[in-house]
């Protein structure tokens, strides 16, 4: 199968969409990028969002050494047109780099602006909280050790006075802050990967919240930056423990942008079949989690149990349980025998019993439901302007899923094979917990169709990928679990087996961003069940620079040294 | 009266035997939950392979598990009120155990036949409770300070369930007196009225137990371990023993007030057994199938069932005296 956009796409989106544009390039897949001034950026977001509903997958930049910084902002357009997504472009100069905001335009891209803020240097000029938000608030004015005195009165160290509101946590005065502030991170038992969510309390009800990121890096674009685009899928996938199939899926997607490339169909089952298991024990998980939040360990335990069927099957079929390590460019590495095949679909129906029967339990329970229902609000609007991605924002009864949408190399085509969005209009946690009950049940109806026609056909898997053209850019985007994932990759102008930059704009990136909006109004209690209602993955979101800083020494670490680190550490 | 060398005798043996009953309850919770949840939980008879290491059985678990908080580093934060802290536990401990004297076990009539010998009981047991509360308040964290809030809250209403459920028995039965009670002749009206005040006095043990609807307190996702969470090693562990007599101690007395003659003489030894079985069963599945309440729904759902059923018990109480 060839991946192919409509010829006239450049032209479309001149005549149709964005007409001051400085150059049109069309890119693989009815992906366009526009060229644009960097003071018409704005202009070009209010026309966009305001006008045709377009919604900002990521903003971001690239930096082209002498030539300055590219500034991109990514808008989807697939409700306008099939697959259409604009990349919109703006080189801005590197000495005093600034562009303008467009967070009070949609509120999606503030948390884009400042990571492109700390990440490189780039200021968005009328951003409305410029805060940090992956490197610490007190960052580059840190708090001098012994300047928080004894007792409980905090006084601000005159370093922070400067920068205060750079500083605080809600914005409140320290004094007040430490009163009444109850955070919940970096380490807490109801949360498993590292952050903090500041919830002011009064008595038990929340008046107040906040986030702040930025606890694990690991610079994963970065190395696949330095390691090329074979080994990147290995890497990729390594970005997520939980949904590695969709992270290897997407990289793939857009590195096969980036060429003229061909996919066998059998690889494209296959691709389908190990995302659409991944989709399974991930929502099994997810369920698991809420239920361990909510207090409920039985439910915690049954639905792991069930989990651990679907990891045995994946095992069977990949021969690993996490990361699967069989996504290649052109295909994949690995086929599924017809007697595997046949024996995983009948597992596989007697797990989609069992799932249905269990998660029946689970959404009637009368304690869950009164643990669930109108916890952690979010209507359709605010969904739209937080940028709320996957089931978070199809519990909002808004229709967004890229498998239909804007689908990856895979095969989602509703002729081929049959299968729903499902949304829900609960717009709370219980809407969330249904609709990943119910998506689970439309995975396992995808997994059994694909496991019909592998057990039927051969094939070839693979076919050899062509070079990757100089300068070539690419999107690639899939529906992880958790929502919309989007790589972003540019090839080197030198190299043919590097790239030159890869920017990864995961799912819970944008799920996290909206959590102190669900939290506000909410009981204490519910707290932990509505950071867990977006099934964050933190590591997914954490993207800072490493700056080893002790004793006012900077150290920054080499591979090798990392490297010898965690050696060091696994060995006691 | 039985012979004051006997009594005497019986007391001394009671404490360790409630801690032994205790911890067999513990476990049997532990290990029946596990089945509920396909797990394998602690072993009654360990694997063969594993038996020099681990020895024949895990029964006495849950008491390993305090043991080896004895043998940790304690903990006491600098913020404390550190003597209230510290003491708190041990007192809460005293009062358990002293509690127990008062409840009768088959063949051992103990304390219980001293007069308001269940208003004492009932009393040693509140107290305890309250030095579990007042410990953590003082302990300066969030955490705890939250979670002792919630521990109030919850304790008042489960508390009166627990009040009204026994002076309906006592109004019936016209006595005061634990041995009174237990050794209590049966009718009709009074299995009657067992069954109504039982149920309410499991209700309000859920609660004093923190048995999983209402184990708010501890709720560990939300308050990390809520009241204990500056507690460490002794003072943890002192705490946990607490709860180890606090089961065995409500245990006996739901026996002894409701299902008399058990808790008489050592005859009726293998049927107290099964009935606490029964019990400590029931407790463990409610425990399994349900998640947490908030704390508003629960005193809710208490206020809701609580109230209309103590109200049901005082009144067939009341008949029982004035009619039978």
């Amino acid at each position: 199968m060839k991946f192919e956009g409509a010829p006239d796409i450049a032209e479309y989106v001149k005549k149709e969409i964005y007409p001051d544009g400085l150059e049109y390039v069309p890119l693989r897949e009815n992906r366009v990028a526009v060229r644009v001034a960097p003071e018409d950026l704005t202009k070009v977001a209010e026309l966009f969002v305001k006008k045709y509903e377009a919604r900002l997958i990521h903003a971001t930049a690239v930096d082209l050494e002498f030539k300055g910084f590219e500034v991109l902002h990514i808008y989807d357009f697939s409700k306008k047109r099939d697959r259409l997504v604009v990349v919109v472009k703006a080189l801005v100069e590197k000495d005093n780099p600034e562009i303008p905001s467009i967070a009070n335009i949609t509120w999606q891209a503030a948390w884009a602006e400042k990571e492109m803020k700390e990440l490189l240097g780039i200021n968005p000029l009328g951003t409305p909280d410029p805060r940090h938000q992956f490197l610490p608030y007190e960052w580059p004015n840190p708090v001098e050790s012994g300047s928080i005195p004894e007792g409980n009165k905090f006084e601000t160290p005159a370093s922070a006075t400067q920068t205060k509101e750079m500083y605080l946590p809600l914005r409140m005065p320290i004094e007040e802050a430490y009163q009444s502030l109850i955070p919940i991170g970096p380490y807490h038992p109801g949360v498993i990967e590292g952050q903090i969510v500041y919830v002011k309390v009064e008595g038990e009800q929340v008046v107040a919240a906040d986030i702040k990121t930025g606890f694990h890096h690991r610079g994963i674009m970065k190395l696949i930056e330095q390691r090329g685009y074979n080994k990147g899928a290995f890497i990729a996938e390594r970005v997520c423990g939980i949904c590695s199939a969709a992270h290897g899926l997407a990289y793939i997607t857009c590195t096969e942008n980036l060429y003229e490339a061909e996919v066998p169909d059998r690889a494209l089952y296959i691709r389908t079949l190990l995302v659409e298991l991944n989709r399974i024990h991930s929502h099994l998980l997810w369920i698991g989690v809420v239920a361990d939040v909510i207090g409920w360990k039985t439910g915690f335990m049954l639905t792991w149990g069930l989990r651990e069927r679907v990891m045995d099957i994946i095992e069977a079929i990949t021969g690993n349980r996490v990361n699967y390590g069989i996504w290649r460019m052109g295909g994949v590495s690995r086929d599924v025998s017809q007697e595997l095949a046949e024996k995983a679909k009948r597992t596989v129906d007697n797990l989609k019993e069992e799932c249905a029967k269990l998660l029946a339990l689970v959404a009637e329970h009368p304690v869950v439901k009164s643990r669930l229902i109108g916890v952690g609000p979010l209507t359709k609007a605010q969904a739209f302007d937080g940028g709320a991605v996957g089931p978070v924002a199809r519990a909002s009864n808004w229709k967004i899923d890229v498998r239909a949408d804007n689908p990856p190399h895979a095969i989602y085509d509703p002729k081929i094979v049959s299968w729903e969005v499902i949304t829900d209009d609960h717009c709370d946690t219980y809407g969330r917990t249904l609709v990943r009950v119910k998506e689970l049940l439309v995975s396992c109806g995808i997994v059994s169709q694909c496991l019909e026609y592998l057990a039927k056909t051969t094939g070839e898997i693979r076919i050899k990928p062509k070079s990757v053209p100089a300068g070539a850019e690419a999107v690639g985007l899939n529906e992880a679990p958790r929502g919309e994932l989007a790589y972003y990759i540019r090839a080197s102008d030198t190299d043919a087996n590097l790239p030159h930059s890869i920017r990864i704009r995961t799912p819970s990136y944008r799920n996290n961003a909206i959590i102190p909006l669900m939290l506000v109004g909410s009981n204490l209690a519910d707290v932990p069940v509505v950071m867990g209602s977006t099934d964050q993955c933190l590591a997914c979101t954490d993207r800072v620079e490493v700056i080893n800083e002790k004793d006012g020494t900077r150290k920054s670490l080499t591979w090798d040294q990392l490297i010898n680190l965690s050696r060091r550490a696994s060995r006691c | 009266m039985l012979d004051p060398v006997y009594t005497v005798l019986s007391l001394i043996i009671i404490v360790p035997l409630a801690l032994f009953l205790g911890v067999i309850y513990s476990f049997l919770i532990r290990k029946l939950s596990a089945r509920f949840q396909w797990r394998v939980g602690p072993m009654f008879r360990m694997y063969s392979d594993l038996k020099p290491l681990l020895g024949t059985t895990r029964l006495l678990q849950p008491l390993y598990d305090i043991l080896k908080l004895y043998g940790k580093e304690t903990i006491v934060p600098d913020v404390s009120r550190r003597r209230l802290f510290v003491y708190s536990p041990y007192l809460s401990l005293i009062f358990a155990v002293t509690a127990i004297l008062f409840i009768p076990f088959p063949g051992m009539p103990l304390l219980s036949g001293v007069p308001y010998s269940l208003i004492i009981a009932s009393y040693l047991l509140i107290a305890s409770t309250l030095f579990s509360i007042l410990g953590p308040v003082a302990s300066g964290s969030p955490w705890a300070a939250i979670g002792a809030r919630r521990e109030v809250e919850l304790f008042l209403v489960s508390e009166l369930g627990f009040v009204l459920s026994i002076f309906a028995v006592a109004i019936a039965r016209q006595s005061l007196v634990i041995w009174d009670i237990a050794n209590g002749g049966q009718s009709i009206y009074l299995a009657l009225l067992t069954v109504a005040a039982g149920v309410l006095m499991l209700v309000a043990m859920l609660g004093k137990l923190h048995i999983k609807p209402f184990d708010m307190p501890e709720a560990e996702a939300e308050i990390v371990a809520g009241p204990y969470t500056e507690y460490s090693g002794k003072l943890l562990g002192t705490y946990y023993l607490t709860k180890v007599f606090i089961l065995y101690g409500l245990v006996a007395l739901f026996i002894s007030l409701f299902l008399p003659p058990l808790a008489t003489s050592v005859l009726w030894l293998p049927l107290y057994l099964l009935a606490a079985l029964v019990l400590v069963f029931l407790l463990t599945a409610v425990q399994v199938l349900n998640p947490r309440y908030r704390i508003k729904n629960a005193i809710n759902w208490y206020l809701k069932v609580v109230i209309p059923l103590g109200i049901l018990n005082l009144i067939i109480a009341l008949a029982i005296w004035l009619v039978v």
